[in-house]
């Protein structure tokens, strides 16, 4: 039995799982660390994931509907970005008020433009990149199956996902704009008196998460679903914040926690085949992620510090 | 012609002028010092210099040609440096990190840390202030926080260097040290402002002092031509009593005991080693030190908010070793606390409100978990009246206070309680002349009244003025104690920093009985 | 507390009013606005959209009866999010909390059936209370202990929460029949309608009495958001909960315990939200099933907001959503304009409301013109 559970296909299917949070949690990572708190990494991705498929159903290409999904991501974290710093808002209550939006404006032209609420057609999506046939016998076919079969069977968005994360982890501490990007979510006054300023920081950050966010939407429905449902990203942002947590703010380490929690969900999906044999309620597999982002949280946060001056509007004097 | 000058530079902020028509000249090479009461409008003018504010009228001039400052970049360009009284230093970050900020060296947006390492050993060689380019400043001592910050301005390429009350944070021995590095800029060839308000300071390090009062400038001397009482005058504006007269002390029962108390700090370091110490009623016992040698914890264990790790602490014979916060209060300890605006008061709240905190649980403010408001708007009153505190009314939100009334409202609060014992840390900390004296009497009264008080203040004229005796903490331990007369400042900063971890130079300048009543 | 001392001038205190009550009002207006002009745009006959709107809200009785009907919960949900925000909790997960009330609620009326409703309707009440004040707990137990954010960690509980009901509606508490739903609770355990109270005769006779479907909850609601009131100003546990909310510092220096605060304010949230869910279940669904609920705790924070976490601002704050709410069906009939236009609308309040800067704006202009007026 265990044999029908750890497979290769379990291990991938982390991979595709933790994918579309491990791009909101490195949105959320370089969001926070210029101190904007972004609990709207829901609603982007949701977002993400409605107009990238709109894009792909509108024009036939799956490229120009991942790209969509990055404007769109963009274009709602503005408001985010315009109400954390400029308006001087409670970021989480910001933040809020874009999940509900999200919402709304999803389902809203869902049925303007669809006629029906609830699910559109199926949309034209990206398949794996590598076809490689898992032949051959013996110990070392048994390895290439293997390998193979995590790490050489995934679309373009798993792929480019690990590559953004190597970039971000390198570019946050070895860059210019990294060295203002950490220093501003610790002290932001500092950094505006060495005449750096933070408002441009903090906008391009928070518009950097929903690109990221947005992407995430993009994998979940080019990639994986192939196509949007209504609410389809049931509590994924906030798993991603709590990968970034998990993580301590670091891109890599927001990429390790989601492929934890990409993980537990495809242990969740793969043991639901086995519903018959170990007569378990489908629905406490379903909870089970949401499960372990609780304890998860419970077991890190005394230990990961965030950065000093998160969630704080920054006011220029007079 | 001046490197820089200001003139007539004026800034309103809404209700206040704080500056009015000032004009300033600084030559090359020249220290001016900016003398003046907080809330005179010194940092205000020099945060227009720097960029950070943007004037209503008036301009500056650099070299003599206008320069338009709108922003802090502006400023560095036209070399002006800043040194902030509170830091802007990133505390997680290296020293050469927070040194290149903003103007990091390197290719393609990527930074060349060699490079930057390099420079900033330089800069440190070449002007003589040592430090370790890759510590993190939050491992670092206060005095070298603020030599990191004077090496960025100078990393930035400071002509004009403006340090904004640079001595508050330091010993004696620091400032000394600071007016040696301040000396050997202006002789490199840079120009420094340096902001204060203590007298002594303006005496032995400026060349030139121009004092404000009021958001004006209101005299111009030098250190030759005048005398700190003169200086004193100009200030405030008014004669100053430097010295605040109190009778002999009459110790009666012990009050506070406090035996081999050891406690840690929020990194698990141990912060106080082993401390034993009395206090009588009808005495002021000063805990005098260096900022961070464990006073903090000190007083946070003796009101409850901390858990000591060993020894034991007694209220009139009562055991509060292990009193939470609450018991503590109920026990008669007051607290005014360090920090007023984070511990002190709730500031969205009203001045009634403000005033029960702690006594919000007791009768005869509340009876079975239910207010009443009858009996809160009357102590309220009667409080705010008999501790002089000015405000329309005791439902204005307690944020609109000023600072000096805001911290009227906690000593209102803690005094008004008559609890046992009153310990007071910093109380003083940022207020002006006029309610620094009302504190200090209260502070004196309460031990007329056979009270017994704790003081813990940085400020040595401070605890010189009020304690009858003197603890000097160094490093989580009690190295000396003085009785009031004993001591002096170089004494008390001798220990302070260790006792003979820093060569006492007499000649510097006299340590005078005659203190500034300014900041005491 | 009486009048002060010197008494403000009669003009400034009118001024502090409306600048209070000011800025929810045109932060709502706004978002109206803002709405009309996306129905607008998108194509929709605004105005149509609008009259189909009023007409379904506030129509007539029946219609006024449904907005009473749907702003009850959201009485309950606004009072748990308002009085956690009034101790610096965001308490984003009034929702799964509010499926536990209903759970508790529905499960009981169906136990303690044939007791008279003097019993069981009081500890259906107490116990949906308790069932909310639980699921909050662990989230608030994590909040006080170790600083865990109570927005994600509420969040996750709501979800875990609705997979619980889920399978308890399929499962062991399935009705016989198709539809997962639990068993009707018996009419001695439901909360009737308010039509019901009065003879045929008096609403022939009084026509503004036949509220369809609303129920008694909406007196519940009245005298819980006063309570809430009561307690938050006039005892020591609202005098701690608004100090730990402004100050955690200042008030722990006061000898308030701020964890031991922290798990009270968020269990008492919960517990609110709790009630929104045995109001569900006594007064419209009579039992549980998955959707029985839609989104009343999500809607419960534009409601806290909009109410600046006031507890009887809560009460009209909630009418209004609940009068979009009611209407937005006949909108959708009438005018063709998607009901979601509804979240779109609730979202904008939240965001006018917070960027205040905005709202600030308009209201200042204003006071500028109330005060030449005055003046």
């Amino acid at each position: 039995m265990l044999g029908d559970i750890i497979t290769p296909d379990l291990f991938a299917s982390a991979f595709r799982m933790a994918t579309p949070l491990a791009l909101a949690a490195i949105g959320g990572t370089i969001c926070e660390r210029s101190g904007v708190v972004n609990i709207a990494l829901e609603g982007i991705m949701l977002t993400g994931a409605f107009f990238g498929t709109a894009a792909v159903l509108a024009t036939g290409s799956p490229w120009f509907g991942v790209l969509m999904a990055m404007v769109a991501g963009v274009v709602i974290s503005a408001i985010h970005a315009f109400a954390s710093v400029n308006l001087k808002a409670d970021q989480v209550v910001s933040g809020t008020a874009i999940n509900l939006l999200a919402l709304g404006v999803t389902g809203f032209l869902m049925e303007r433009w669809y006629g029906h609420p609830g699910t559109t057609d199926p949309i034209k999506t990206l398949g794996p990149i590598l076809r490689l046939t898992a032949e051959g016998g013996g110990f070392l076919g048994e390895v290439w199956r293997w390998v193979n079969g995590i790490f050489l069977t995934h679309t373009p968005i798993v792929y480019i996902t690990v590559l953004i994360a190597i970039f971000a982890q390198w570019a946050i501490y070895n860059t210019r704009w990294g060295l203002r990007l950490r220093a501003m979510g610790e002290h932001p006054r500092a950094v505006d008196t060495v005449g750096v300023n933070v408002y441009r920081g903090r906008w391009v950050a928070v518009l950097m998460s929903g690109a990221l966010a947005g992407l995430a939407g993009a994998n979940l429905t080019i990639e994986q679903v192939g196509s949007f449902t209504e609410n389809m990203t049931n509590g994924r942002g906030f798993i991603a914040l709590a990968a970034n947590i998990f993580g301590r703010w670091t891109a890599l380490g927001s990429y390790g926690a989601s492929l934890l929690f990409g993980l537990a969900d495809g242990l969740q999906i793969k043991l639901q085949i086995l519903r018959d044999v170990i007569r378990i309620p489908p629905q406490f597999f379903l909870m089970l992620p949401y499960v372990l982002t609780v304890v998860v949280l419970a077991g890190v946060i005394g230990r990961a510090v965030a950065p000093a001056a998160v969630g704080e509007p920054y006011e220029k004097k007079g | 012609m001046p490197v820089l000058e200001l003139r007539e530079i004026t800034k309103v902020f809404p209700g206040v002028i704080a500056n009015e028509r000032v004009s300033l000249e600084l030559e090359k090479g020249e220290i001016v010092a900016l003398l003046g009461e907080n809330g005179a409008g010194k940092t205000t003018l020099m945060n227009v210099v720097y960029g950070l504010l943007s004037a209503d009228g008036g301009e500056i001039l650099m070299d003599g040609e206008p320069a338009k400052i709108k922003s802090p970049r502006q400023a560095i360009d036209h070399g002006i440096g800043m040194v902030h009284q509170h830091f802007m230093l990133v505390e997680p970050l290296t020293v050469t990190e927070n040194i290149v900020l903003g103007r990091e060296p390197g290719r393609l947006g990527v930074i060349d840390f060699k490079i930057a390492r390099e420079r900033v050993i330089e800069i440190s060689q070449r002007y003589g202030l040592k430090i370790d380019p890759d510590a993190r400043i939050e491992d670092l001592s206060v005095g070298m926080q603020q030599r990191v910050e004077i090496l960025k301005a100078l990393f930035q390429g400071a002509r004009v260097l403006i340090l904004d009350e640079p001595t508050a944070v330091l010993t004696p021995q620091e400032v000394r040290e600071l007016f040696g590095v301040v000396r050997s800029l202006v002789d490199e060839g840079l120009s420094v402002v340096f902001i204060t308000h203590k007298l002594e300071e303006v005496m032995a390090v400026a060349d030139r002092i121009v004092v404000m009062r009021d958001g004006r400038v209101v005299g111009e001397t030098r250190p030759e031509d005048t005398d700190e009482i003169g200086l004193a005058r100009m200030m405030v504006g008014r004669d100053v009593v430097l010295r605040v007269e109190k009778p002999v002390s009459t110790c009666g029962d012990t009050v506070l005991e406090v035996s081999d108390l050891h406690a840690d700090d929020e990194r698990g370091l141990e912060a106080v080693k082993g401390v034993s110490f009395s206090v009588c009623g009808g005495e002021v016992v000063a805990v005098a030190g260096v900022s961070g040698n464990g006073q903090t914890e000190l007083v946070d264990c003796i009101v409850g908010l901390r858990r000591p790790t060993g020894g034991t602490m007694h209220l009139k014979g009562k055991d509060i070793t292990h009193a939470s916060a609450r018991s503590s209060i109920e026990a008669g300890v007051s607290h005014i606390p360090e920090d007023r605006h984070r511990r002190g008061l709730v500031l969205e709240f009203d001045l009634a409100e403000n005033l029960i905190l702690g006594d919000h649980r007791t009768p005869p403010y509340s009876t079975r978990g239910l207010l009443h408001p009858k009996a809160v708007t009357t102590m309220a009153r009667k409080r705010i009246d008999d501790y002089d505190v000015r405000t329309p009314s005791e439902k204005v939100i307690a944020s609109n206070l000023s600072g000096g009334n805001q911290q009227k409202l906690v000593v209102a609060r803690e005094i008004g309680r008559d609890p046992e014992l009153l310990v007071a840390a910093q109380p003083t900390r940022g207020l002006d002349v006029g309610a620094i004296e009302f504190v200090h009497r209260q502070i004196l009264d309460e031990r007329a009244e056979g009270k017994a008080v704790l003081l813990v203040s940085l400020e040595l004229e401070e605890v010189l003025s009020l304690a009858d005796r003197i603890l000097v903490m160094y490093e989580g331990r009690i190295v000396r104690e003085f009785t009031a007369d004993e001591a002096d400042e170089e004494t008390l900063g001798y220990y302070m920093t260790g006792g003979g971890g820093v060569k006492l130079d007499d000649d510097a300048r006299q340590a005078g009985p005659i203190e500034s009543g300014g900041d005491a | 507390m009486s009048d002060s001392r010197e008494g403000l001038p009669a003009q400034r205190r009118w001024m502090t009013v409306l600048q209070k009550v000011g800025t929810p009002l045109v932060s709502a207006a706004l978002a109206v606005l803002v709405g009309s002009i996306i129905i607008w745009a998108s194509g929709y006959d605004a105005g149509a959209a609008f009259a189909a709107l009023f007409k379904g809200s506030l129509g007539g009785p029946k219609q006024i009866g449904d907005t009473i009907l749907r702003a009850i919960p959201l009485i309950f949900t606004g009072l748990a999010v308002g009085y956690g925000f009034r101790a610096g909790l965001f308490n984003i997960g009034a929702e799964g909390q509010l499926f536990l009330g209903g759970l508790a609620a529905a499960w009981l009326g169906v136990v303690l059936a044939g007791l008279p409703w003097i019993i069981v309707v009081p500890i259906m009440i107490i116990a949906s209370a308790l069932a909310g004040a639980a699921w909050a707990f662990i989230p608030a137990i994590l909040k006080a202990r170790i600083g865990a954010h109570e927005v994600i960690t509420t969040m996750m509980f709501t979800y875990i929460g609705r997979y619980l009901v889920s399978w308890l509606v399929i499962g062991p508490l399935k009705a016989p029949g198709q539809i997962p739903q639990t068993v009707a609770i018996p009419p001695e355990a439901q909360l009737p309608r308010i039509q019901e109270l009065f003879s045929a005769g008096t609403l022939e006779a009084l026509p503004f009495l036949q509220l369809g479907r609303a129920h008694l909850g909406i007196v519940v609601a009245v005298l819980m958001a006063v309570l809430v009131w009561v307690i938050l100003k006039y005892t020591t546990l609202g005098y701690e909960n608004r100090a730990v909310g402004f100050n955690p510092w200042a008030s722990e220096t006061a000898g308030i315990s701020v964890q031991w605060t922290t798990v009270k304010a968020l269990c008492i949230s919960g517990a609110l939200a709790g009630l929104a869910g045995s109001v569900e279940v006594m007064g419209v669904h009579h039992r549980l099933f998955d959707q029985f609920s839609s989104g009343f705790g999500f809607t419960g924070i534009a409601v806290a907001l909009l109410a600046k976490n006031h507890p009887i601002g809560v009460i009209p704050a909630a009418l209004l959503f609940g009068a979009l709410s009611a209407g937005a069906g006949t909108m959708q009939f009438e005018a063709d304009v998607p009901q979601k236009i509804i979240l779109i609308i609730q979202a904008l309040v939240i965001f006018f409301v917070a960027a205040e800067e905005i709202v600030l704006w308009f209201v200042r202009r204003r006071q500028k013109e109330a005060m030449s007026h005055a003046g």
